[in-house]
């Protein structure tokens, strides 16, 4: 008898997914062989309206829409850029608001997904524990830009608020309580049996696969490949906030869960240094002119690294405005870890990559 | 940043004689439309582990002329290729339309220049 292969698809709607995509496993038994991919079920064409409905100084209030959990980075990557082609300096305060809000952003996204693995590992509890806990990152989110979600925080020049002693005052509180909650998490996702069961040695992304098919972000980081923006670009200063990079090993989901609980403690450290370094200034930079030239800009989103090429002819639109978002780029990493594994598994390990469609179909 | 100009003739062998898998990221392929027919196809790379390492190897394309597939080289070069096909109407070697655009959709969308 010749082997027998069949046809499955996940999505483009299905329990386990958050936002539409389609995966079609073909499956010998319950083994997955091959995976073709549908990606582009929510596409905007925001890059065309960047360059055709709105001013460059507007920008950064459109690419905010493109995703609800990193609104601020897509809004930061895109004015360091025009602020390059300006060749505008922004003072240090705006640069330190800026890092804690992609910060915050990084924090609760990361929970975002840790309590969705959890949940497709059938652990309903734990994801509530964690979407109830993640609320109050939300809140001092909310405290400090006015919006819960789709921030219009960061503009040309700065930030467009400050933050007062008594906002300071939540933040640090609200850190305290996440940091002692993600302890709790790391407690269980370490030694809950069952949550083993579903995690270790499953999804397995190898260093080598990392490398060959460019993977990003905790994935990459979890399979052992030491790459994170915030490490190999300086427009940020990271290196005098106590960042730190966690390398994991396996390559598996359980690996990828410790490597996001290690960078939300990471990030919990970087935000209270954040608040006790805040330099004193003006949180905004008068920039003149319109932007010439092209220029290229990355930082590292929760997912991985979020890239903005933009080109201007000293006209008030730009010509190209280029985004490469994080899930976008990993696409082929997803689907060699899929080759090979269980079906069964799928919902788990698609849940652990952490997929934005909003941001992969801009 | 930095930019090497290449041709589609010669891209292929100029991306094999500088790809070292385990030394440059590949970012993405990107295209800017420069005039009326044509498109600057851009690939870029960044170095892992250095400060803003980035390399971009670039050719102008005809809309009429048909771009090689570089994913023998770089597998993850699939989806961005895809991209630029449906985005800009260009041709790319074994990229199918359809990542992002329907049958019926405006076709390619950023193929238009602006300047």
């Amino acid at each position: 008898m010749g082997r027998k292969i069949i046809d499955i698809p996940l999505g483009s709607q299905h329990i386990s997914l958050l936002e539409p995509i389609k995966f079609r496993f073909a499956c010998e038994n319950e083994k997955i062989v091959d995976v073709s991919s549908d990606v582009g079920f929510v596409h905007r064409g925001i890059e065309k309206a960047c360059t055709t409905k709105f001013a460059y100084d507007a920008v950064p209030y459109v690419v905010a829409r493109i995703c609800g959990l990193c609104a601020i980075t897509h809004s930061l990557a895109y004015t360091t850029a025009a602020e390059s082609l300006l060749e505008g300096v922004v003072t240090r305060r705006a640069k330190y608001l800026r890092m804690l809000l992609v910060e915050l952003d990084r924090i609760h996204s990361h929970m975002l997904c840790l309590s969705h693995t959890a949940e497709n590992a059938g652990f309903e509890a734990m994801f509530m524990r964690i979407m109830g806990d993640r609320e109050s990152v939300m809140d001092i989110q909310e405290r400090i830009t006015g919006n819960r979600v789709q921030f219009d925080y960061v503009s040309i020049g700065g930030v467009n608020r400050d933050i007062t002693t008594d906002i300071e005052k939540e933040i640090r509180k609200t850190l305290a309580f996440i940091r002692e909650k993600t302890h709790g998490y790391l407690e269980e996702f370490t030694t809950n049996w069952s949550l083993s069961l579903k995690f270790k040695g499953v999804g397995v992304l190898t260093l080598d696969e990392a490398y060959r098919y460019n993977a990003i972000g905790p994935l990459a980081r979890a399979a052992g490949l030491a790459t994170d923006v915030r490490s190999e670009t300086d427009y940020l200063p990271y290196n005098e906030i106590g960042y730190e990079m966690r390398v994991g090993e396996g390559g598996d989901i359980y690996s990828r869960n410790i490597v996001r609980l290690f960078e939300i403690l990471n990030s919990i450290t970087m935000c209270e240094n954040i608040l006790g370094g805040l330099p004193e200034g003006e949180i905004q930079t008068k920039m003149k002119g319109k932007p010439t030239g092209e220029a290229l800009v990355r930082l590292e989103a929760p997912r991985g690294e979020l890239m903005y090429y933009i080109r201007g002819e000293g006209k008030a639109m730009l010509s190209r405005v280029r985004i490469k978002t994080p899930t976008f780029a990993s696409i082929p990493a997803f689907i060699e870890v899929f080759k090979g594994s269980e079906y069964a598994d799928a919902p788990a390990i698609l849940a652990s990559f952490d997929p934005c469609m909003s941001c992969t179909a801009k | 940043m930095k930019k090497i100009e290449t041709t589609l003739e010669s891209v292929v062998s100029d991306l094999t004689a500088f790809y070292d898998y385990k030394v440059w990221e590949f970012l993405t392929l990107n295209g800017v439309a420069i005039d009326e027919g044509t498109t600057e196809i851009q690939w870029i790379f960044s170095r892992y582990g250095a400060i803003d390492d980035v390399v971009i190897y670039y050719a102008p394309v005809k809309n009429s002329e048909t771009v090689p597939s570089v994913v023998d080289l770089i597998p993850s070069a699939i989806i961005s290729q895809r991209e630029i096909v449906d985005m800009f109407g260009i041709t790319v070697e074994n990229s199918e339309k359809g990542l992002y655009l329907d049958e019926d959709s405006l076709s390619a969308p950023l193929a238009t220049c602006r300047i």
